[in-house]
């Protein structure tokens, strides 16, 4: 017997479609967002206040034609955009988002470690994508991707077992569900480390070093052209979901909100929905604020201040969570 | 600290006493005569008496059996022309790269197009000619004929081995970094700079030649179009030269009306620049605040002059338009309109952390090398070289007019960003005082069409620093010579010395330091 329970969670909701109209609709968000603070008026035209002009510019570049160099690595330029970009998604279905995550059985206890490896290979498979186009551009902005998410892969990490520790477990739901005073409250210390950190790995200003179109003019997608250009710039754009979405279950409480009652899975997407956005205001407004660094700068910040700080707040977790809360709580 | 008061004169006639001719008054203070290499003592003789002397323009010039090459040479409180003059069917003359550095470019312009061979030159070859233009032709020859130039078919490029190009990184000519077309090959180790090879001339547009065909009042609306944005200076520049020969004087009011044209273009060139340097360093939120604010100056330039980009004021004798006084409170409103938001901005350039990132200590050029290299402008003053023509040879009303001269010695990109933020609210004060002091009478006189044989020099500070212009009559309407010199042409070998054993990153925003204009360099 088919389960359309199963099929309608993985595709429509809380699964693929969602997952993509809310990706969509982040971007716009972000794109209002910079205009009015930059003085501009944003997208106006595609839909009310322009909130489809995600999507035309998506179709727009499927339009396109698709180009593969001739020096090009076929097969790696060919698919490395897509596996980034279904990775991401795959990623973002281990999150409860309606209070269970999108397989509902697939959640276990270290499920926490799998969603960061996951990132992990799909940030790998972008560096990957601009070494095969064998173009200057593309092979130094992929040199900076490397380099600087491997310099903030090890503080997330560190970082994000903040709240596993003070939950117990390394299961996200169980985080999630146990946060009946949000983590942002016990650890805020870790939760300002965890969005500088996000910023990094996202290449948001002022750490989108791979992405500096006066220096290396499209970085890793520089030889992209049509339907896998459009795969590019979605997987950021799920990237950029995706991180919001960790901070929103491992700080803010996940989908648990203060007012609830009737309809269950309303009132958990919502809130789910609204903590995700006040994040992604957030990071929008920091990368906003600031031009951007240097790639030794903020390797340089990463060895000396975040990786340091990131063990602290480690520390300062444990000795807190095992000696201090327990007499507060 | 330097001495201002050398007479350079003294030094030259002490020194070369009866091996040159010296003509005072002509081309500048005075015009040297040379031959038989003779040039090269008299430069040694300024550089060692002087250590502000540096090279402001090289001018070659078809003069029937010779071509002459005219140096002209700026010291720290003259402006002198070194004439040489060499046989046409043999033009070879001794370089003065080892004597001044920063004359190199301006060598190989006049070998390009003058085909004068400059025995020593480091760096012989094309420099605004396209490669594949044909030998022993050279444009600014008067028996050059343009419909006879056949252009050979361009080379291919040679097809570089994969580890060459990965580390070779073409900056250029279509780049999200220049907004003009020029091209810089640089050479990369991981992350670091270690070789620039420029290349420009890729929208040359011989503008030089083709203002030799037509009169004087269509060459005004000619060299305007050098550049866009500095428009009114080149106007300018070209018409006070054209007054020199002809000996006319400007009535007062023209005086003040053109320095409030200069400054509303001036403030409208930096405030570009700076907003400009935002987006470089990714910093797009500063960028457009700052060309929001540009805006009103725009506006300002279309109310006074009737055009919003071209101001087309200029005219030989005067101005073409006078300011009505109906229209000074609108310009005062919009000038303090924008003096209200200066101190945000200061704040900004000054102490941003990561601004300050980026600029600080980035592209250091010392003031030994500024000299060396002869920079003009804002790269020199950032660099604590003090030199503005507006304070050093005061044209126009900027005598008396009292401004301050703003000077930075860190030489890093930081301090040039901040000399343009200073001078935007001197060029404020300039305007705002032009306008309170604006005398009555006519705004222009009538000039002459025909203007009788001479020649002149004159310079002026543009934006982005000083800006030559000589000019050559032979008592038609149609000059014989127009050579101009800006300051983007002078101002890259800055570029090229400071971005060895930088960070790609400090490419971008050292470059737009220099507030690179290249359809300026290109002519």
């Amino acid at each position: 017997m088919i389960d359309f329970t199963l099929i309608f969670r993985i595709l429509v909701f809380p699964g693929f479609t969602f997952i993509l109209l809310l990706t969509l609709f982040c971007d716009w968000l972000e794109r209002k967002l910079e205009a009015r603070i930059q003085n501009r008026v944003g997208p106006m035209v595609a839909g009310p206040a322009g909130i489809l002009q995600p999507l035309a510019d998506f179709i727009k570049l499927l339009t396109k034609e698709d180009i593969v160099p001739r020096d090009a690595k076929k097969t790696i330029f060919k698919f490395a955009p897509l596996v980034a970009f279904t990775i991401m998604v795959f990623a973002t279905c281990f999150l409860p988002i309606d209070g269970a995550s999108v397989l509902s059985a697939s959640g276990f206890n270290g499920d926490l470690i799998v969603i960061l490896a996951l990132v992990t290979i799909a940030n790998f498979l972008l560096f990957l994508s601009g070494w095969a186009s064998s173009n200057p551009y593309g092979a130094i902005g992929s040199a900076r991707v490397l380099t600087q998410f491997l310099g903030y892969d090890i503080p997330l990490s560190l970082l994000a077992l903040t709240p596993a520790f003070i939950a117990g477990s390394l299961s996200i739901a169980v985080i999630a569900s146990s946060q009946i005073i949000p983590f942002i409250i016990l650890a805020p210390w870790a939760f300002v480390l965890f969005i500088i950190t996000m910023q990094a790995e996202l290449e948001k200003d002022p750490f989108d070093i791979p992405h500096a179109d006066s220096e290396v003019v499209g970085g890793l997608e520089t030889e992209y052209t049509g339907g896998k250009l459009a795969f590019l710039h979605l997987t950021r754009d799920v990237q950029i979901v995706f991180g919001a979405a960790l901070v929103v279950e491992l700080f803010l409480g996940g989908p648990y909100g203060p007012v609830f009652f009737g309809f269950p899975v309303f009132w958990y997407s919502l809130w789910f929905v609204l903590k995700l956005l006040a994040i992604v205001i957030i990071t929008e407004y920091i990368s906003c604020v600031f031009a951007r660094l240097r790639i030794d700068q903020v390797l340089s910040a990463n060895w000396r201040v975040i990786l340091p700080a990131a063990i602290l707040s480690l520390m300062l977790t444990v000795a807190l969570v095992t000696w201090i809360y327990p007499m507060v709580v | 600290m330097p001495n201002n008061n050398i007479d350079i004169i003294n030094v030259i006639e002490t020194q070369l006493k009866d091996k040159v001719q010296i003509q005072l008054g002509q081309l500048g203070k005075a015009a040297i005569v040379t031959n038989n290499g003779l040039h090269r003592d008299t430069l040694k003789a300024m550089v060692e008496a002087d250590e502000k002397t540096a090279i402001s323009a090289i001018t070659g010039l078809d003069l029937g059996a010779n071509i002459g090459v005219y140096y002209h040479i700026r010291t720290s409180n003259a402006f002198l022309t070194i004439k040489a003059e060499v046989p046409k069917d043999n033009p070879k003359i001794q370089t003065i790269t080892d004597i001044i550095p920063g004359s190199a470019f301006h060598e190989m312009e006049v070998a390009d197009l003058l085909g004068v061979v400059f025995e020593g030159n480091p760096s012989p070859g094309r420099l605004v000619l396209p490669e594949n233009w044909p030998e022993g032709v050279y444009p600014l020859r008067k028996d050059f004929k343009a419909n006879e130039v056949k252009l050979s078919p361009p080379k291919e490029e040679a097809k570089l081995p994969d580890e060459v190009k990965l580390v070779k990184i073409i900056i250029g000519p279509q780049h999200p970094a220049l907004l003009e077309p020029e091209k810089f090959a640089v050479t990369v180790d991981g992350e670091t700079v270690t070789k620039v090879e420029p290349r420009i001339g890729y929208v040359h547009r011989g503008i030089e030649k083709a203002s030799e065909s037509r009169t004087y009042l269509q060459d005004v609306y000619l060299v305007e179009r050098i550049c866009g944005i500095c428009n009114s200076i080149h106007a300018c520049s070209f018409v006070e030269t054209v007054e020199k020969i002809l000996k006319t004087e400007v009535p007062p009011r023209a005086k003040y009306l053109r320095v409030v044209t200069l400054e509303l273009n001036r403030l409208h060139s930096h405030l570009l620049t700076l907003g400009h340097a935002g987006l470089e360093i990714g910093y797009e939120t500063l960028f457009q605040y700052f060309w929001r604010d540009r805006e009103p100056i725009m506006d300002l330039i279309e109310l006074t002059s009737g055009n919003r980009v071209y101001s087309s004021l200029m005219t030989v004798g005067g101005v073409r338009r006078d300011l009505k006084d109906s229209d000074i409170p609108k310009i005062k409103s919009t000038l303090s309109e924008l003096r209200k938001k200066l101190p945000f901005y200061r704040q900004i350039y000054e102490d941003e952390p990561s601004i300050k990132a980026r600029m600080k200590n980035v592209g250091v050029l010392k003031r030994e090398d500024a000299l060396k290299l002869c920079v003009v402008g804002p790269v020199a003053r950032g660099s604590g070289v003090d030199i503005d023509v507006r304070k050093d040879e005061p044209y126009e009303a900027y005598g008396e007019i009292p401004f301050k001269e703003i000077v930075y010695t860190q030489g890093d990109t930081w301090a040039r960003m901040n000399v343009r933020m200073d001078e935007v609210e001197e060029s404020i004060n300039i305007i705002e005082y032009a306008i309170d002091h604006l005398p009555t009478g006519p705004f222009r006189v009538k000039a002459p069409r025909v203007v009788p044989a001479g020649e002149a020099v004159n310079r002026v500070e543009a934006p982005r620093g000083e800006l030559f212009y000589y000019v050559k009559s032979n008592g038609t309407a149609f000059p014989d010579r127009v050579k101009v010199r800006t300051p983007t042409f002078s101002n890259i070998p800055a570029f090229l010395k400071t971005a060895i054993g930088e960070n790609i990153a400090d490419i971008p925003p050292n470059f737009v330091s220099l507030d690179p204009c290249f359809s300026c360099t290109d002519r």
